[in-house]
């Protein structure tokens, strides 16, 4: 329960307005892998020393292995978030966990003690495929009470996947979607409910993308190439846009957090671009590509390199706009002020295959930047380095004997810009069970992809 | 001599041999006996487990995740491969030197794709890869 007396309710805040003024954020979780790596030991959940006043600033302090080997953890959300701001009967407490291998959810308690997460539940994967037909869990959000989870496959590793429902006790209700539509593939999904819309977005088919990218199955439409707007209350595909070569291979979904706003986002990795759309007046849903990072060639590789823009995400005031180039090695930070047009503000390097940021502040780094978490005050954008074990073993070898990292990046939410922070830097190739690999993060108090108002 | 079982020789665990039931996954028979192995999906839809075959024959049927390069150098799924025969395998890791591949630097020829997607290899076309 929430004991605050100054707080009449739930978790997270009354707007976004109001989540930009909470206290910053002194821990992260972020998951660590091991497989992959040779390294026959579960992944674990670390939790990492974000305050700068403490003396194990910027060091993992503890880590939660999971119960097996081979979950391949990869996002995780709160059982609750600022959906439920109204219910004083929720709480943020835990972190679902999913192995996107194993279908395995871990339920893990981060309130009791928040530098020390213990494992409160699993809900082991056969259970879920048994039970829905669906497996290789991925995105994680909290409808009011509820959960649903982007499950991207069936039971065999076929796409196209569905959502899953659970309750607040963890426990499956079933499948959450009414009618897929024709929906492809699944992946990312975020929803606005003040205009009764949810948006998902495609990756593929477990069985194609779990062993690592084969380019040419692009090709063969083993990679999605659409969005879907759902009629939120009906849980059914209402509007499914094809994106075409524009829209080769859509991920991470962000609508604005002002829930009023019809805007959202999504980057397509493959094509490099972002997609923007929004609600116009006549009511009809519209799309336009607003930002293309080109290819870039190599030297010694017949074909050119894309980006591959690995992850999107909004400022909590809905001004700029964050994503990685994985492969290149830059993050990009635009003013979307005007979201049809994008203001180029600021940009770093760390890593990639390009070659211009193999160090950064004295540090080597393996891998490109890839997943970020932004403070709820839009100042400190965390970065790790390792997108999915299969594909980092294709693209950056090196990562099984150097391990992933995580940077800081401060940015500058009056005027723009980005900088590496010099002092905070995670080297998870110095774990204690040998390198492990380091990706998505998540503040205690919410951060910039956790929370939605309705 | 019992028909069902085979013997199965890890070379890159100093050629360690273990006798195994030919009706179940390599997987679990070696797990059961000590010898430690990665593994993800548990249905052959990942390529974590992968080992490589040596010599003898085994049936992967339910393998989905390997693509006819993979398959070429000898790739196999041990969760989901069943020993036709004696066979000689490296497992993990250490065995995936050829496993993963820059798609941007090392693309696939049509013939090289998975095998539901992938066209006939080109009869006596000379390995030039």
């Amino acid at each position: 329960m929430n004991d605050d007396l100054t707080s009449c309710c739930g978790p997270g805040y009354a707007s976004p307005a109001e989540a930009m003024k909470a206290p910053r954020e002194k821990l992260l979780y972020t998951v660590a892998l091991y497989i992959g790596t040779g390294i026959q030991k579960p992944d674990y959940l670390a939790t990492i020393d974000a305050d700068p006043d403490s003396p194990t600033y910027s060091q993992v302090i503890s880590r939660l292995e999971m119960p097996g080997i081979g979950d391949e953890l990869h996002h995780m959300g709160w059982n609750a978030c600022s959906s439920c701001f109204d219910d004083a009967n929720m709480e943020r407490r835990y972190l679902i966990v999913p192995g996107v291998r194993s279908s395995n959810l871990h339920i893990i308690d981060c309130a009791t003690d928040p530098k020390n997460p213990t494992l409160h539940k699993v809900i082991n994967g056969d259970e879920i495929k048994a039970k829905t037909d669906l497996s290789a869990p991925h995105t994680i959000h909290c409808l009011g009470s509820d959960i649903i989870i982007s499950m991207l496959g069936n039971a065999k590793g076929e796409a196209p996947g569905g959502f899953l429902h659970l309750n607040k006790d963890f426990e499956i209700v079933g499948r959450w979607e009414n009618d897929l539509g024709g929906m492809k593939f699944n992946y990312d999904f975020w929803y606005q409910p003040r205009h009764n819309v949810m948006v998902s977005s495609e990756w593929a088919a477990p069985n194609t993308f779990m062993p690592g990218f084969d380019l040419e199955e692009v090709g063969h439409l083993k990679y999605g190439r659409e969005l879907h707007f759902w009629d939120f209350k009906e849980k059914k595909v209402d509007k499914t846009f094809y994106l075409g070569e524009d829209g080769l291979v859509p991920l991470e979904v962000r609508f604005h957090h002002d829930p009023d706003s019809s805007h959202g986002f999504v980057g397509a990795a493959l094509s490099s671009n972002i997609i923007h759309w929004y609600k116009k007046d006549d009511g009809e849903w519209f799309w336009e590509k607003i930002i293309d990072v080109e290819n870039q060639p190599h030297p010694n590789w017949p074909i050119p390199i894309p980006g591959l823009i690995s992850v999107i995400l909004l400022s909590m005031d809905d001004r700029y706009l964050y994503f990685c180039n994985w492969l290149h090695g830059d993050i990009r930070q635009y003013d979307i002020t005007d979201p049809s047009n994008p203001k180029f503000t600021g940009q770093v390097w760390m890593g990639g295959l390009l070659g211009k940021a193999p160090e950064v502040n004295g540090r080597k780094v393996t891998g490109g930047p890839q997943m970020i978490q932004l403070s709820l005050d839009g100042k400190r954008l965390y970065v790790t380095t390792s997108l999915f074990s299969t594909w980092d073993n294709q693209f950056y070898p090196e990562i099984r004997e150097n391990g992933g990292c995580m940077v800081m990046v401060n940015c500058d939410p009056e005027n723009g810009g980005m900088e590496i922070d010099k002092d905070f830097f995670v080297d998870f190739g110095k774990e204690p069970h040998g390198p492990a690999r380091c990706h998505e993060t998540r503040y205690p108090g919410g951060d910039c992809t956790s929370d939605i108002w309705i | 001599m019992d028909t069902d079982t085979v013997t199965i020789t890890v070379a890159n665990r100093g050629n360690e041999q273990f006798t195994v039931d030919r009706r179940r996954p390599l997987l679990n028979s070696l797990e059961e006996q000590g010898v430690s192995l990665p593994y993800g999906c548990k249905y052959g839809g990942c390529i974590s487990c992968a080992g490589k075959l040596l010599s003898g024959e085994i049936n992967q049927a339910a393998a989905t995740a390997l693509n006819n390069r993979q398959l070429n150098d000898g790739y196999i799924l041990l969760c989901v491969a069943r020993p036709l025969s004696d066979c000689t395998l490296d497992v993990g890791v250490d065995s995936h030197d050829k496993l993963y591949r820059n798609p941007f630097a090392s693309p696939l020829r049509s013939d090289e794709l998975k095998p539901d997607i992938a066209t006939p290899s080109p009869i006596n076309q000379e390995t030039n890869s």
